[in-house]
Order: structure tokens, then sequence, then C-alpha cells
């Protein structure tokens, strides 16, 4: 079955905003791609400091999606949608650099939809997804010497 | 359960919706309550002035008393009105806490063991109370009360808030209603009062024979902010928040910023601007692509985006000491057909913009550059 923005937005009952195509069929693609702030990255790539806690709690991925991440500002999500039981989320990870917000093992394509940035397929296999960050500097206080005691991360919201 | 689920964010939205009231002061109803108010403390009941702001108010309402020890002789009825009144307040919500309280801690048992039996409405109203907390008072009554602050120049006589007031009262109707708390029947009815005053005027501030009571704002702006309902204050073109006086506030996704961000963001002035968070937010009032093209910053370098369809990423210095910034393409089309532009501040060190780029991410440059698709 071929998939588009328009058939995926039936399946969810999620809408996205009318000046994105939405006949064109999604491509699903091997490696890593970013829709908005957030970064869908094959686990390979960042298994020397990713990893699966052993207490993981796993989520099944329903027909009408899983909300990965809501951005703060415009309310709008980013959704994981898959077939019923071709898809397990969970958040029951580790990163060493406290980006990610989760994994997902996909047996079949799978797709991330949001409402201004369309929709990204994904072949099978096991993905962290990442936020965005950015430096910004902390308020200086009294004591805070070092440069690095003052920056901090923002993460990014689209 | 969603029935309780349902009642929790009904109370919420009400609350909230008291509190982001623009309709004009309900000056009777505010006025018995206040009355109402000095009596239970022993007071006759004031005559009112009405202000059309906070900052208005200013010239009306003298200095907070000096307490000193003689003043705490023990004989109350000596005691300042706002000390009768803050030692009311104190004392009731003292003891709605303990009701509170009660629902999560048995009597006698550790309080460690509230872990061992939180119950879903526990966690519901516990919930709920916190997403009115952070929009009413970190997001709205906190920005209003720094920005008087600047009107004041210090501390003025004690004030209350009206609808500022939403969150604790939304607090303890949350528990009560949803969470099981029962409080004592004198309690709820002193509760109301305080309710009324929430549901009917802005600030005010009680002396001894007068009160001074604002005006709620005539506009406020937000957008949301958070998984459970919670607001912040924002608004790209004028003021979040306008007083009838024109008395405002502005505010920049959540941040309170001056005037000028909104209405004359230049370079001149983001450079004498001395708050990064400021800085910041006139940046992205102006447009990133916009700053960096009048501030003239220097460009350190530029690569095409990988997976982002002809689009170039590129670094500039921006002489803060501590960071460079990575000006972006968005990878979909705006409403306009044209591609948002923004930028991304990241560490100095950094001197390659697809090492810029992956840093964003965690990554190294030789991993972003396997990036197959940008929408």
């Amino acid at each position: 079955m071929t998939v588009t923005l328009a058939s995926l937005s039936r399946q969810t009952g999620l809408s996205v905003l009318d000046h994105l195509e939405q006949e064109v069929t999604i491509p699903v693609l091997d490696g890593i791609q970013a829709q908005g702030d957030l970064l869908v990255i094959p686990l390979p790539v960042v298994a020397d400091v990713v990893s699966i806690r052993a207490d993981v709690r796993w989520t099944g991925v329903p027909a009408g999606g899983v909300e990965l991440l809501r951005g703060a500002a415009g309310g709008n999500p980013h959704t994981l949608v898959a077939d019923p039981l071709t898809c397990r989320w969970t958040t029951s990870i580790n990163d060493r650099l406290g980006l990610a917000l989760g994994l997902f093992e996909a047996s079949e394509p799978v797709y991330l939809l949001h409402p201004e940035h369309g929709a990204t397929g994904f072949v099978p296999g096991t993905y962290v997804v990442r936020r965005q960050r950015e430096q910004v500097a902390a308020a200086r206080r009294p004591g805070s010497a070092t440069a690095d005691a003052r920056n901090r991360n923002r993460f990014i919201e689209d | 359960m969603t029935a309780a689920r349902l009642e929790a964010a009904a109370i919420r939205e009400e609350w909230l919706g008291h509190a982001l009231s623009t309709s004009p002061a309900d000056r009777s109803a505010a006025e018995a309550g206040i009355s109402e108010l000095y009596r239970l403390v022993g007071r006759k009941a004031p005559a009112f002035a009405w202000v059309r702001s906070p900052a208005e108010a200013v010239p009306h309402i003298p200095p907070m008393p000096r307490l000193r020890a003689d003043l705490f002789s023990g004989r109350a009825a000596d005691w300042p009105l706002s000390s009768l009144l803050a030692d009311r307040y104190a004392r009731l919500r003292d003891r709605l806490d303990m009701c509170v309280d009660r629902r999560r801690i048995p009597a006698g048992w550790p309080p460690w063991t509230t872990k061992l039996r939180t119950l879903p409405e526990e966690e519901l109203s516990r919930e709920a109370s916190d997403s009115v907390h952070q929009s009413v008072l970190d997001a709205v009554l906190g920005p209003i009360r720094l920005a008087h602050k600047v009107v004041t120049g210090e501390s003025r006589g004690l004030a209350w808030y009206g609808q500022h007031d939403a969150h604790w009262l939304a607090h303890y109707e949350i528990w009560r209603r949803v969470g099981g708390a029962t409080y004592a029947h004198d309690d709820v009815r002193e509760l109301e009062i305080w309710a009324v005053l929430a549901r009917s005027c802005g600030w005010w501030w009680p002396v001894e024979g007068l009160c001074t009571v604002s005006e709620r704002p005539v506009e406020v702006n937000t957008e949301p902010a958070g998984e459970s309902g919670q607001i912040r204050l924002h608004a790209a073109d004028g003021p979040a928040v306008r007083f009838a006086d024109a008395w405002s506030v502005y505010s920049w996704h959540g941040t309170r910023v001056p005037r000028w961000v909104m209405t004359d963001p230049s370079v001149e002035r983001i450079a004498a601007e001395s708050n990064v968070e400021v800085r910041r937010c006139a940046i992205e009032r102006l447009g990133w692509d916009v700053y960096i093209e009048q501030a003239g910053l220097k460009l350190v370098g530029s690569a095409l985006d990988p997976g982002n369809q002809g689009s170039e990423l590129r670094l500039y210095d921006i002489h803060n000491g501590f960071s460079r910034v990575l000006l972006a393409v968005n990878g979909s089309l705006e409403r306009d057909g044209r591609r948002r532009m923004y930028g991304l501040t990241v560490p100095t060190s950094i001197d390659d913009p697809l090492a810029a780029a992956g840093w964003t991410y965690g990554l190294s440059a030789a991993q972003y550059s396997q990036l197959v698709r940008r929408t």
C-alpha cells in the first residue's frame, strides 16, 4: 500500500497543514533523518553512548500512533505511526549526552508525522530519537568562575 | 478514573480562566469580599479606591510597615491591618495544608510511605494543581510582579492578587473534589471569600480604613506551554498583558522582555542589552537571518546541509565570548512557500559548520554528514 500524508492523516486522525503536499508517497529511507527539532538515528551509529536499560518497559505503537514530543510553543506533536504489532517504543534508555527521548524497534516500515513538517518513513530497524540542543549562557552567579559552569544547553522547540 | 481526570481538568481550566480574565471587575462582589476579610480580623469595612492597573495603584499605597518586635507584643489589636490579614491567611492555609497532607501521609506513618500508597486520584490532583501553579504563579503573576517592582522601585505595601491568587485556590479545590481531602466547615467558608475575590477583581492593597483595588487587565495573550494544560505569556507584536491605563508587560515565549524587543528590536539595542536572555529574544523577534546581516557578523564557514535540498549551513562569529551561531534552514516549507531560517548557538570551539550542526544533536561532523533527509 502506498503511504502518503493523506493516508497517514486518515489512519491517525491527526491533521497536517494543507500547504504540504498530501498525495506524494512518503520515502521510506535507511539512515539518519531529521524532522524539525528531532533527529532519528539508527542505533548502531550511537551505540557507544546510548543503551537500553535493564528494566526496560516497552509500549506497543498502536495504529493511532504514539506522541513522542509536543512542541511547547505551538503544541504540535511528533507522532510515531506504525501498523499494529510492528513497532514498539521505550523511554527506558540511557544516553550519555542526555539528548535522547527514547528508542523504537520496527519490524515493518514506520512513519513519524508532524503537522508542519509532514512525514518521514523508516526502514525496519532500531532507532534512537534525539532532541536538538543549543548552548545558552546561564545567569552569572558569584562563584561560578569557569566558562563551563556558566554555559548550559537548551532544547530547541519548533 | 476518567471522570476524576475530567473533573481535575475542568477545575484547572476554570481557575486558569479566572486568572486570565479580562472582564471588568465585579466591584460589588470584590468590595463585599474584602469587607468580610476586614471584619474577620476585627476591623470595620474600609472605603475603596479603584485603579485601572497595579501601576496606577502605586501612589495610593503606603510602604510596607516596618516589622518591629514591639509591634508584635502579642496584642493583636495593635498590629497593622496588613499583618493581621497575612496572619489570618497563613493560619487558614496551614489548616488546609494539614488536611491535604493527611490525604498524602497517614498519621504516624513515616513520610516515605506515601510512595507506597499513592492513589490515582492523588496523582491526578497533584498534576492538575502543579499545572495551575505553573501557569498562574510562575507564568503570569511572577512576570507581572517583577514588572511592577520596576514601577514601585521597592516593595510597597502588602498586596493580595485577586484573580492571580487562583493557583492556590485551585489547589485546595482540586484536592477537595478530586483528591478526597476534607476541610473544616468554617475553613471552607473562609476559603470561599478568597475565591470570590479571585473571581471578581485584580490586585488589592489593604490599609486601615482604605483598600485600593485594581481592575483586571484588558488584554492577556498566552500560548500553550506544557503537556498538562500549562500556558505562558507570549505576544509577538505587542504587550502580552495590557491594563486600561496602558501599563503593559511584554513577553516573548514566556520570557519577560522590555518593550523595545517588540517595538524596535534593532542591532544597536541588542548590542547594548546586558541580559543574554533578553538579547536572545530580541534576535529571535528580529529574525536570525536579518540580525546576522545587519550586525555584519563574520562568516566562519559554510557547507551544504546534508539531506536538506541544496540548503546551506552557515557558521558565524557572534563575539559574545562563549558561542558561535549556526544559521540553518528549515527542512519544510512555510505557508508562503519559503523556508524559515533559524540560528542555533554552539560552542565557540567549533570551526566547521557540519561539526556545529552535529553538535546540536550530539553527533560528530562525519555522523551528521550521513543525514539522508530533513523535513
